[in-house]
């Protein structure tokens, strides 16, 4: 523990000795703000059931190196149209974008987030390069934006922080998917942040793909301020990644906002995934929704922490959540906590949660119709999953998980 | 057809099945009735081999003794069993779900299986009759369907795979008269020489739309009277009383 602290001191000191450096101040006080806490332990009400420390102590080695790695960007690219976004190692590698209204620049003014995450400050003092993404008022792009997310072989560390944001002024839509492609097995830790406005009557998309993660660990933070009306829309597709932790904190603060967000994981193995959700209903009149479902083979774990706070103006709030396992080995574990803090009067609030085994009596009905029983299995699970990819309201995007869903999951 | 020889089972040590013995020919159609708790249900469940029973006996089907087989195998072999409360699964959609049960049994008969088009040319054509729409095929399998859909769905799924040997587990139970006549229309289409159906009921009703060959009353685990139709009439009157111990 000491001997990671002081590693991660040592390579703070030689990144602000750099000159290309900007906002050298900012980032000492968000150091420091990390360091009064340090690396998050399972002390931490917030970090009880996923610490991180085992996880950063794989990563020692924490020098950061300008070298730009080769990648061959067009190996990977959909054969539907889109616009393209390329970072590699957690940088602005390039871009294609022809769609009117968009406008991508690099992004080193990093947002300082009201919360006191600890690995949020580091992100702060750390991150460079990464981009920010405006839609102009008025501009319903028509084209999805698919953000090629690379890490490499090359990487130059095995510590890695960036910091996106995306602005969707008044009266704009927007569909952004994610994808993150792992060129290999290398260890590494990364934080990701991202800072997402909607301005009134703004409607994001934002899918994702995390899969085929071996052994690095990965830490996602989107902080998501909502205006008048505006819609984020969140699924994440979650499979064979070994260590993820994905906190989302959500902001209604205008009338009619609503947040949608949708997990689906298939995780097996030791693998461990943590989704922490909190949604701030800061205005009456505002809506959310959080679903996850979640497969679990053999050891895996996976930790869901939902929370919807109201405050005492949110009157008319309508929240939602839930969270399912399914357990398909006796050693597998789901932890879910849901919490629900209100302070007005006139809300409708709901939470639920489950986890089971699968249903025999579905399981002899599938088989008693001629489905061998790995079949219908397999059936039903992908069956249990894919009710989260019915959040999804892109319909071209719901069929693109839909397939990639039949494919998963060979058991 | 089939051949059930001193068929017993068990639940935990509670006996329910006392060796039954039943034999269906080809192209019969043989009604079991019989009290609540006289082992109907059970006597669906250890024909279609669901886990759980201790069972002891044979079951010849086509000269394989079914009790060797797993429930898939069953099923692939020619069995089918509607059942009396078809179970919702959600996020597993209808059309799916038929396609890959009747794939999988033309696969173990060592036929082609159908492609997406084809299957879908099928598919119309079998649920118009059972006037099952297409909105209702891509539903979640039987995820807010009706008592009658559901029963129509099965009735759907039978006519499909065209099994050898049919068995119908209180079938009528939730159904309107409307229904009723949907879902015995649809059994009785299938009905031909080939075809064998065990039709277990409560009561006469559905056997006036479905006339069965013999009647059977089921008491304590044991067939305790066997005749014709005019059976189920007999105990449409008299009920099930002289036959319960």
């Amino acid at each position: 523990m000491d001997q990671i602290s002081s590693a991660i001191d040592k390579c703070f000191s030689s990144l602000i000795t750099d000159t290309d450096i900007k906002n050298v101040n900012d980032r000492k006080e968000e150091f420091n703000k990390f360091k009064n806490t340090g690396i998050p332990s399972n002390k931490y009400e917030n970090w009880k059931y996923s610490s991180l420390i085992k996880d950063i102590n794989n990563f020692s080695d924490l020098t950061i190196s300008k070298k730009k790695p080769n990648v061959n960007l067009k190996k990977n690219l959909f054969d539907f149209s889109h616009d393209k976004i390329f970072l590699v190692d957690g940088i602005l590698h390039d871009a294609d974008i022809n769609e009117k209204g968009l406008k991508i620049s690099q992004y080193n003014n990093f947002k300082k987030i009201g919360n006191n995450n600890p690995l949020v400050c580091l992100n702060n003092a750390f991150a460079c390069n990464g981009f920010e993404l405006e839609v102009k008022e008025n501009s319903k792009v028509k084209k999805p934006l698919v953000i090629y997310n690379y890490f490499t072989s090359q990487m130059p560390s095995t510590f890695i922080n960036f910091q996106h944001k995306l602005v969707l002024n008044s009266n704009t839509e927007l569909v952004v998917f994610i994808n993150n492609i792992f060129q290999n097995n290398s260890k590494f830790f990364c934080n990701n942040v991202t800072n997402v406005e909607l301005k009134d009557g703004a409607i994001l998309k934002n899918y994702s793909t995390h899969e085929n993660n071996k052994s690095s660990s990965l830490f996602n933070f989107y902080n998501v301020d909502l205006g008048y009306s505006s819609n984020f829309e969140y699924f994440n597709y979650i499979n064979n990644t070994s260590s993820c932790r994905d906190e989302i904190n959500i902001n209604l603060n205008g009338e009619n906002a609503f947040a949608s967000l949708a997990n689906l994981q298939i995780l097996d193995q030791k693998y461990n995934h943590e989704s922490k959700w909190v949604i701030n209903h800061n205005k009456e009149n505002t809506k959310s929704s959080q679903f996850l479902k979640t497969a679990l083979h053999d050891s895996s774990h996976s930790v869901f922490q939902g929370k919807i706070y109201v405050n005492s103006i949110a009157q008319k709030t309508d929240g939602y959540q839930l969270s399912r396992a399914l357990l398909l080995s006796d050693l597998a574990k789901f932890t879910a906590k849901p919490e629900l803090e209100i302070y007005a009067d006139d809300v409708k609030c709901s939470h639920g949660s489950s986890s089971g085994s699968i249903d025999e009596d579905s399981l002899f009905y599938l088989r008693s119709r001629g489905i061998d029983e790995k079949d219908a299995k397999k059936m039903m699970i992908q069956g249990f999953l894919a009710e989260a990819v019915q959040k999804i309201t892109d319909k071209n995007f719901q069929q693109l998980f839909l397939n990639k869903l039949a494919l998963s999951n060979e058991y | 057809m089939i051949e059930i020889k001193n068929l017993k089972t068990s639940i935990e040590d509670k006996k329910i099945l006392n060796g039954l013995n039943l034999k269906i020919n080809k192209g019969e159609v043989h009604a079991i009735m019989g009290p609540n708790g006289s082992g109907k249900s059970t006597l669906s469940y250890a024909l279609s081999g669901k886990e759980g029973y201790d069972v002891s006996g044979e079951i010849l089907f086509k000269k394989k003794n079914l009790l060797d087989l797993n429930t898939e195998e069953r099923a692939q072999s020619g069995m089918f069993l509607a059942f009396q409360y078809p179970i919702e699964i959600p996020g597993v959609f209808t059309n799916n779900f038929l396609r890959t049960s009747l794939n999988s049994i033309r696969k173990a008969k060592n036929q082609k299986e159908l492609n997406a088009i084809d299957f879908l040319k099928l598919l119309k054509e079998k649920a118009k009759s059972l006037q099952i729409n297409q909105e209702m095929l891509s539903r979640p399998l039987n995820v807010g369907f009706s008592g009658g859909e559901k029963k129509r769905n099965e009735i759907l799924q039978m006519a499909l795979i065209e099994p050898e040997f049919v068995i119908m587990d209180e079938t009528d139970s939730g159904l309107d008269i409307d229904a009723l006549k949907i879902v015995s229309n649809g059994v009785n289409a299938l009905r031909n020489s080939d075809r064998s159906f065990l039709i277990i009921t409560h009561y006469q009703r559905l056997l006036n739309y479905i006339k069965p060959d013999f009647v059977h009353v089921l008491s304590n685990g044991k067939i305790v009277e066997s005749g014709d139709w005019k059976l189920a009439l007999e105990l449409e009157n008299d009920g099930y009383g002289k036959y319960l111990n």
